[in-house]
C-alpha cells in the first residue's frame, strides 16, 4: 500500500460520516437499479420465452359460429402461419351458496401440439381428447386458490341453459391468462368472482351445444407481414358466420397489463437510480472541493516534495472511487435482494410459468461501471483545483474567508429587523451558493420522489371513490346470460327489498368513419339512471343523450371524430344479424377507466331494432334484506353474474396491500436521501465553521444557540426543497402519467392537499435526523482545540 | 491595589490525554484574581499559561481542584453554569482575533451584545476602539490591528468584570501592538475590569499590577508591581 492510499485511508476514517453518507445515496441509486433492471429482464424475458413456446396468437378473431373447417380456409392464406379454432363463452359458475359469478369457459384442441394459446400445466393432470364421461375442467391458479377448489373437487356451471357439474383436474395457464381480466372495464382481477375453465374442445362443444361449432379464430402470422390485410382477408373469410370482433395481439387485455409494468419498470430503472447518482456527484464534488481548499497545507508539501499534479488529482480522486466501489459491492448485494422481493412480488400478480429469478451479471457490472464513472467524474472535476495550488502560498496562513453583502441587504427595513446569526447564515448561503444549490437540488429530488411515492395512492383512492361513490351507486348488477324484455323482469321491483331497478343494455359494435374502423361496447342507459352515472377523469358528471352517441375519447382521437360529426355503427351482437345505423355525436367523454361511449336505452334498443332490452339490470336495495335478494338471483337460470361493487371494493383493498409495501420501500428509499444530504451539507458548514463556533461558545453562546446556527442553514435548504419539490413532484406525476396512459386506465394528476402536508412533513422529519446526527458534533466541539490551530 | 477577590483557584490541575500519552498541562495551582487588577501572566512555550487562561475563562474544565467565581462553583464542569458564566462575566481577546466572517465589524460586536440583557451601546464601544468609520467592513476587509480592535470591542460590549487576553499583540507589528496595550488598559481603569493579558513578551509585564511567571505547568512566582507604567513606555 502506498502512502498516499494509506493516507486516503485516513482521510474517509476522519470524515467517516460523510463517507457513510455518499455511500449511503448511491448504494440507493445502485439497490434500485439492480432490483429493478434485474426485475424487467427476468419479467421481460419469462413474458417471451412464454410467448413463444406456448405460441401466443398474434390476432383474435371473434365469431358467433362457425364450422371447425373454417380454420383450414384461413390458414391457407398468405401469411398465415398457424390458425386454430375454439370455443371460448363467459358462462355462470354456481358457487356453493349459490353465488353465480363468471367463468370463461375456454376449449383446447387434444393434443395440442400444433395449437395456438396453448396451456402451461401447473399442478394435478392434463386435459384428455375424450367426449365421454365426467367432463374434465383446468382451472387459472388464481381462481382455484381464492375458491379454494383442488384436484378430485367438483363444480357446477350453467352451460346451454342447464346444470353442468365439472371434475376440477388440476391448474393451468396460458399466454392469454397471465393477468386474467374479466373484460376491458374491469379495474383489476377479481380472481373470486371471475375464472378461466379451461376444457378439451370436445366436451367444451357437447355442453355448450355446438357439436362441431367453434366462436374464436386465433391466428399466427409470418413476421413481417401486412396485418391490416391479413385481417381483412380473414374477416372476409368469417363474415358469414355472424358479427365479428378482432384484435391484435398488442389490445390483449392480458398483455395490456404485462406490458404496461414492463413498461413501467423500464422507465424506472432508467430514471430513478440515476437521480440517486446524480445527487451523489453534486454532493461529492462539493466534499471534495472543501477537502481540497482545508488540504491546501499539505498539498503544498506534497508538491514542494515533488508530487506532480496528477498524483496529487488521482489521490483525491480515488475518495470518489471509493465511495463508488463501497456502494456498488453494498448495492449489488441488496439488490439482489430486492430483486428477489419484487419476483414474488410479480409471481403473485401474473401467472408466468418458470419465472427466471436470475442475477444478471451484466446488470452488476453496469452498476460497477456507472459508481466508478461517477465517483472518478466527480473526483476528477473537484480535484482540478489541486492544480492551481502554488506550493510556497499554500504554506502561508490563509486569510479570512471574505464576507461579502448579499443582495437581500438592499431591503434595509428587512435586513435591520434580522438578529446576527441570521444575518451570519444568510451570507454564508450567499457565499457557498453552489454548495446550497446542490442541497436545495438533493432535497428536491427528495421531495419528488415522496410526492411519487404518494401520488399512485391517493390517484387509486380518487379512482376508488369516483368508481365506487359516485358511479356505481347500485347494490347489484345482474347480468343475463341472453338479453331480456325488460318487461318481463318488471315484477322484481314489486319485490320487498328492491327500492329501485334500473335497465342496461350492452351492445358490441363497430363503429365505422372516414375508412377507419374500431370496435367498441356501447352502454345503454335511460339518461335519467340515478344507479350508474357517467363521470369523466376531471369528475365532472355527462349527460347521456337521448338520441344520438356520447362517444369515449379514445375512439373519438382513434376515428378523427368531433361533437357534430356522424359516426357509422354496426352492431356485432352475438345474436341476430348486424345492423347498421349512424349516429349523431352529441359529446366526447373521457373516463378514467373503461372505453366510456354511451347512448340511451332507447337508441341501444333501435340500433338492434328491438325494443326493451336489457342486458343487465342495476338493483338497488334495502340494506337490511340484502342477502335474502342475492338468494334468489342466484337460483334465476338466465342469471349470469351478479356483481356488487361492495365485494369489488373489499378485493381491491386486498390488493392495494402489497402495492403498499413497495410504496413503502420508495418513500424510505426518499427519505433516506433527504437525511444524507443533510447530514452532509450541514457537516460540511460545521467543518469550515468549526472556528467560528467556536468562538461563538466562547462568547456565551450555548449549545442550543450554536446548533440553531447550523439549523438555520439547513432548514433553509430544506424549506426551499420542499417548497419547490412540492410542484415538482407533481409535474413528474404528471409526466409519468402521460407516458404510462394505457388503454385501460387514464388517472388524473390527482394529489390530495393532504399528501402534500404528509410529504413536507415525512421531508422535515427525515432532514431532522439528519440535523440531529450532524448537531452531535456542535455537542463535540472542543473549544480550546479548534481556536488553537490557525488553519 | 484593589484587593476584593473576584475569582478563586485552588489546587487546581489539568491533564489532557493526547492518544495514549497523559500531558499534565497545568499541575496543582492556587491562585486568587482581584477586582480591576492587570494581571500579566507570563512564560515560555508549554509552560500552561493559555490552559491556566482557558480554565479562567470557562472554555476548559480543571481534571481536579475547585475554582470559585464569587460564590459560584465553576470547577464541576456543569456545561449550562459554564455558558453562562463566559456569556455574563467573560470577555476573551485571542491572538489570532477569531472574527465572523461574514458579519462586518458593527455586526460581530452586536453578536456578542446580543447576549446579554444590558450591554454598552455597539457604537460607543466601536467609537472606543477608533474604529467607528470602519464598522461596516467585514474582516476580510480590516488590518491585524483593526481585526484585534473588533475582536476586544466585542469582548467590552458585554461589559464583563473580566477580560481575558491570549497572545493579544502576538500577530500585530510594534506600534499596533502598543495601540491593543493602551485600549486593554483604559479598559481596566475606565470600566474598573479586571484583564488578564497572556503573553510570552516580557516587555507588556511592565504595565501589569502583578506578574505572574509560569514554568513547566507550574506557578514559578507572582510579582507584585508598585510602579506599572502605561503602555506608551513600555519597549520590545
Amino acid at each position: 500500500m502506498t502512502i498516499l492510499t494509506r493516507r486516503l485511508f485516513r482521510t474517509i476514517q476522519a470524515g467517516r460520516g460523510q463517507f457513510l453518507a455518499l455511500v449511503l445515496i448511491v448504494t440507493l441509486g445502485v439497490i434500485i437499479y439492480i432490483g429493478m433492471s434485474s426485475s424487467y429482464n427476468n419479467l421481460s424475458r419469462s413474458q417471451q420465452q412464454f410467448y413463444q413456446d406456448y405460441a401466443f396468437a398474434d390476432y383474435t378473431f371473434q365469431v358467433v359460429k362457425a364450422p371447425e373447417s373454417i380454420v383450414a380456409r384461413v390458414e391457407a392464406l398468405p401469411g398465415v402461419l398457424n390458425a386454430s379454432g375454439r370455443i371460448q363463452k363467459d358462462v355462470p359458475i354456481i358457487k356453493e351458496g349459490q353465488e353465480r359469478i363468471t367463468g370463461r369457459l375456454t376449449g383446447y384442441s387434444l393434443p395440442m401440439e400444433n395449437e395456438l394459446n396453448r396451456l402451461h400445466l401447473l399442478s394435478g393432470r392434463q386435459l384428455e381428447p375424450t367426449a365421454s364421461g365426467k367432463v374434465a375442467v383446468l382451472l387459472d391458479p388464481q381462481y382455484a386458490r381464492a375458491n379454494l377448489l383442488a384436484p378430485g373437487q367438483d363444480m357446477e356451471i350453467i352451460a346451454d341453459g342447464k346444470k353442468v357439474s365439472l371434475a376440477v383436474i388440476g391448474t393451468a395457464t396460458s399466454p392469454e391468462f397471465i393477468y386474467p381480466m374479466k373484460d376491458a372495464g374491469s379495474l383489476f382481477p377479481e380472481p373470486e368472482r371471475f375464472g378461466i375453465l379451461m376444457l378439451s374442445q370436445l366436451q367444451a362443444q357437447q355442453i355448450l351445444g355446438l357439436p362441431g361449432q367453434i366462436n374464436q379464430l386465433l391466428v399466427d402470422l409470418a413476421p413481417g407481414v401486412d396485418e391490416e390485410k391479413i385481417k381483412e382477408q380473414v374477416e372476409k373469410i368469417l363474415a358469414p358466420y355472424g358479427n365479428i370482433t378482432s384484435y391484435p395481439r398488442k389490445d390483449q387485455s392480458s398483455h395490456l397489463v404485462l406490458q404496461a409494468e414492463l413498461d413501467g419498470i423500464k422507465l424506472f430503472a432508467l430514471t430513478l437510480p440515476f437521480i440517486f447518482f446524480l445527487v451523489a456527484a453534486g454532493i461529492q464534488f462539493i466534499i471534495l472541493t472543501r477537502l481540497i481548499r482545508s488540504q491546501r497545507l499539505p498539498i503544498g508539501v506534497m508538491k514542494a516534495l515533488g508530487f506532480d499534479n496528477c498524483r496529487i488529482m488521482w489521490h483525491y480522486t480515488s475518495y470518489g472511487l471509493a465511495v463508488g466501489l463501497v456502494a456498488a459491492i453494498l448495492g449489488t448485494g441488496l439488490g439482489i435482494a430486492l430483486t428477489a422481493v419484487l419476483n414474488n412480488l410479480y409471481a403473485q400478480f401474473f401467472n408466468l410459468p418458470n419465472m427466471t429469478n436470475e442475477i444478471n451479471f451484466r446488470v452488476v457490472l453496469y452498476s460497477f461501471l456507472i459508481t466508478s464513472l461517477v465517483g472518478i467524474a466527480s473526483g476528477f472535476f473537484a480535484s482540478r483545483s489541486v492544480i492551481r495550488i502554488n506550493p510556497a502560498e499554500a504554506m502561508r496562513t490563509q486569510p479570512p474567508s471574505s464576507g461579502r453583502r448579499t443582495p437581500l441587504e438592499s431591503w434595509y427595513w428587512f435586513w435591520q429587523q434580522l438578529s446576527s446569526s441570521w444575518k451570519m447564515s444568510l451570507r454564508s448561503i450567499f457565499r457557498n451558493r453552489g454548495r446550497f444549490a446542490v442541497s436545495v437540488l438533493g432535497i428536491i429530488s427528495s421531495v419528488v420522489l415522496l410526492v411519487f411515492s404518494c401520488f399512485s395512492l391517493d390517484a387509486t383512492d380518487y379512482l376508488m371513490n369516483q368508481n365506487f361513490e359516485q358511479i356505481n351507486r347500485y347494490d347489484y348488477m345482474i347480468r343475463f346470460t341472453e338479453p331480456v324484455k325488460y318487461s318481463e323482469i318488471l315484477d322484481w321491483t314489486r319485490w320487498n327489498e328492491v327500492q329501485r331497478m334500473e335497465p342496461m343494455m350492452e351492445v358490441p359494435v363497430k363503429l365505422h368513419a372516414g375508412g377507419e374502423s374500431k370496435d367498441e361496447v356501447l352502454l345503454g342507459m335511460t339518461p335519467s339512471n340515478r344507479l350508474k352515472r357517467v363521470y369523466d377523469k376531471l369528475g365532472q358528471e355527462r349527460q347521456i343523450p337521448e338520441e344520438g352517441i356520447l362517444l369515449g375519447k379514445r375512439v373519438a382521437d382513434k376515428l378523427g371524430l368531433q361533437v357534430g360529426d356522424e359516426v357509422v355503427v354496426e352492431t356485432t351482437l352475438g345474436i341476430g344479424p348486424s345492423r347498421s345505423s349512424r349516429l349523431t355525436i352529441m359529446g366526447i367523454n373521457e373516463p378514467m377507466t373503461g372505453s366510456g361511449s354511451y347512448v340511451s336505452l332507447a337508441t341501444a334498443n333501435s340500433l338492434l331494432e328491438e325494443q326493451e332490452l336489457a342486458s343487465a339490470v342495476l338493483l338497488k336495495l334495502d340494506a337490511a334484506r340484502m342477502p335474502s335478494v342475492e338468494n334468489r338471483l342466484q337460483e334465476m337460470s338466465r342469471v349470469a353474474s351478479v356483481s356488487s361493487p361492495a365485494r369489488e371494493r373489499e378485493t381491491f383493498e386486498q390488493l392495494m396491500g402489497t402495492t403498499t409495501t413497495s410504496i413503502a420501500i420508495m418513500i424510505l428509499f426518499a427519505g433516506l436521501l433527504g437525511l444524507a444530504i443533510i447530514y452532509n451539507s450541514s457537516v460540511m458548514t460545521f467543518n469550515e465553521r468549526q472556528r467560528e463556533l467556536a468562538s461563538l461558545r466562547v462568547l456565551g453562546y450555548s449549545r442550543g444557540e450554536v446548533s440553531g446556527l447550523l439549523r438555520k442553514e439547513t432548514w433553509m435548504q430544506a424549506l426551499l426543497g420542499i417548497a419547490l419539490g412540492l410542484p415538482a413532484g407533481k409535474a413528474a406525476g404528471a409526466a409519468y402519467i402521460a407516458s404510462a396512459s394505457t388503454e385501460l386506465y387514464s388517472f388524473p394528476v390527482i394529489i390530495y392537499p393532504r399528501t402534500y402536508f404528509i410529504v413536507a412533513g415525512l421531508a422535515l422529519f427525515f432532514v431532522w435526523i439528519g440535523q440531529q446526527l450532524a448537531i452531535r458534533k456542535v455537542e463535540r466541539l472542543d473549544m480550546v482545540e479548534a481556536l488553537k490551530n490557525q488553519d | 491595589m484593589p484587593n476584593e477577590v473576584l475569582l478563586s483557584l485552588s489546587d487546581i490541575s489539568k491533564t489532557y490525554t493526547m492518544g495514549e500519552v497523559k500531558v499534565e498541562a497545568l499541575k496543582s495551582t492556587s491562585l486568587e484574581i482581584y477586582r480591576g487588577e492587570l494581571l500579566v501572566i507570563l512564560g515560555p512555550s508549554g509552560s500552561g499559561k493559555s490552559t491556566l487562561l482557558n480554565l479562567i475563562g470557562g472554555i476548559d474544565t480543571p481534571s481536579s481542584g475547585q475554582m470559585l467565581f464569587g460564590q459560584q462553583l465553576l470547577s464541576n464542569g456543569r456545561e449550562k453554569a459554564l455558558t453562562r458564566y463566559r456569556r455574563q462575566e467573560v470577555g476573551f481577546v485571542f491572538q489570532f482575533y477569531n472574527l465572523i466572517a461574514d458579519l462586518t465589524a458593527a455586526e460581530n460586536v452586536a453578536l456578542a451584545a446580543e447576549l446579554v440583557a444590558e450591554p454598552l451601546a455597539v457604537d460607543d464601544v466601536l467609537r472606543d476602539v477608533n474604529l467607528w468609520e470602519r464598522q461596516d467592513h467585514f474582516p476580510s476587509q480590516l488590518s491585524g490591528g483593526e481585526q484585534q480592535r473588533v475582536a476586544i470591542a466585542r469582548a467590552m460590549v458585554k461589559s464583563p468584570p473580566l477580560l481575558l487576553c491570549d497572545e493579544p499583540t502576538g500577530a500585530l507589528d510594534y506600534e499596533t501592538g502598543k495601540m491593543v496595550l493602551r485600549l486593554l488598559r483604559d479598559i481596566q481603569k475606565n470600566h474598573a475590569s479586571t484583564v488578564i493579558i497572556v503573553t510570552h513578551n516580557t516587555a507588556i509585564a511592565d504595565m501589569a499590577d502583578r506578574v505572574l511567571r509560569m514554568r513547566s505547568g507550574l506557578v514559578a512566582e507572582i510579582v507584585i508591581n508598585e510602579n506599572p507604567l502605561p503602555p506608551e513606555r513600555i519597549e520590545w
